[in-house]
């Protein structure tokens, strides 16, 4: 699935060259320019590489009428404009098509980035109806994602500018973490999380909304929500778990957060929140498989942050190893920040 | 670009761990922007209290030694136990360039 879209301005975004119309900057291709509206909608976002100077990323802003999510004008490779581009807004490469008219610069992005889509304008139209270019749900957090983006973008140069620790900032922007048992009206929300996340998620396998739906009914599990704001901006719901409490045993079949939550202490409320419930059912132990794959190092990070450990290796097969954490150990401290709601006390 | 890590897989010119454990305090003094992990002592724990990293700033770190030691601990190390300290982390890099040489 594409989550974002990488323009080039000269000739792709801009109807002209931005540096050889003197005084007069091209306006945008009204062709392009309808469809980064179209492909916004649904949720997808939008950000700008190119060669020219930073007022060339301004200048394409204010001719589209769309704030990126990311600029990265300058002189460099291509290929290392969106090597940036999805460090700083926390994507994978198979989930970004790059737009480019020259075809040199298409094969360098292609050669340096085998997972990125890169197509040319013309291909561009006919693009937008395949199915990566198709969210099956478009929610309210989908449609705001843009809008989301460029809060962090906000957020992350101030966090920059803060000297204190990453848990000072957090407390400083008035981050708000939120647990809490699903409902029916968050089914289309979790659908689109397993299907658009990948970093964090403890599974490969997508779940529809009715699978949703039948484990939000099942009286042997837990299906709980993670929300997530700060005085920047409210991001809704960007992670949940499923739970099967058996005997001493928690085992958590699903864990999945949102990348764009990633360094906001979420992953690690929602884990303390396990392990704690799960001592206070009366379990001795926490268990959750995951897939091993170097997409999941931040979560085997938190995962080893917060004290589980594999078992033993991964199954040769479906890639699984299964964490385990024992919940005699001190376990890990609930972030003064995140705070249980009251359905779950 | 100027990112840490960014100077290619070149080896260190010391390749002993006591080399590696200084590039690793810089590579985490960049990461956080504070000076102080460039004195910290070897035992100083890389996650939560400690260092500090989260999984963002852990993910980072081993993206930047892969870029800079050509060594993959994620792929190489299914617990990360290679993650417990600053000690620990040079120790794995310095025994994954050893058996290289």
């Amino acid at each position: 699935m594409i989550k974002c879209v990488v323009w080039d301005l000269d000739n792709t975004l801009l109807a002209g060259i931005y540096l050889e119309s003197a005084g007069q900057p091209p306006p945008a291709d009204p062709q392009m320019a309808g469809l980064l509206a179209e492909l916004a909608a649904r949720g997808i976002l939008h950000a700008v590489a190119s060669r020219n100077p930073p007022e060339a990323g301004a200048h394409a802003q204010a001719q589209t009428g769309h704030a990126f999510a990311a600029i990265r004008c300058g002189w460099g490779a291509k290929s290392e404009a969106v090597a940036a581009i999805i460090d700083q807004l926390g994507l994978t490469a198979e989930s970004v098509a790059v737009v480019d008219d020259d075809s040199l610069e298409r094969a360098e992005v292609a050669f340096a980035h085998p997972d990125v889509l890169v197509l040319a304008p013309h291909e561009l139209a006919e693009a937008v109806t395949w199915p990566q270019f198709n969210p099956p749900a478009v929610t309210d957090e989908a449609r705001r994602r843009g809008e989301l983006y460029l809060q962090r973008r906000a957020r992350s140069e101030e966090a920059k500018a803060f000297g204190g620790s990453r848990d000072d900032f957090l407390r400083y922007c008035g981050t708000a973490v939120t647990i809490a048992a699903a409902s029916p009206a968050d089914l289309p929300r979790l659908h689109e999380l397993s299907v658009r996340t990948h970093q964090f998620n403890s599974s490969a396998a997508q779940v529809s909304e009715e699978e949703f739906g039948r484990l939000l009914g099942s009286p042997e599990r837990r299906v709980i929500t993670v929300r997530l704001s700060d005085r920047y901006a409210d991001d809704g719901l960007v992670g949940a778990c499923v739970v099967r409490p058996s005997g001493g045993t928690w085992d958590t079949e699903l864990l999945m957060m949102s990348c764009r939550a990633m360094g906001r202490g979420v992953i690690d409320a929602l884990l303390a929140w396990i392990c704690r419930a799960a001592q206070a059912g009366a379990a001795t132990e926490v268990t959750l498989p995951c897939v091993i794959s170097p997409r999941s190092v931040p979560l085997r990070i938190a995962l080893t942050g917060a004290g589980f450990r594999a078992a033993g290796p991964a199954d040769a097969r479906t890639r699984t190893a299964v964490y385990a954490r024992r919940l005699d150990e001190p376990l890990p401290a609930m972030p003064s920040w995140a705070h249980a709601a009251a359905d779950l006390e | 670009m100027s990112e840490p890590g960014s100077g290619g897989h070149s080896k260190p010119q010391e390749a002993g761990e006591t080399g590696v454990i200084t590039e690793v305090r810089a590579l985490l003094a960049e990461l956080t922007g504070d000076e102080r992990p460039l004195t910290a002592p070897a035992g100083t724990p890389l996650l939560r209290d400690g260092i500090g990293l989260d999984s963002l700033g852990g993910t980072l770190l081993l993206t930047y030694v892969r870029r800079r030691f050509g060594v993959d601990v994620a792929g190489e190390d299914l617990n990360l136990d290679s993650l417990a300290t600053i000690g620990t982390l040079a120790a794995f890099i310095s025994a994954r360039l050893g058996g290289q040489a």
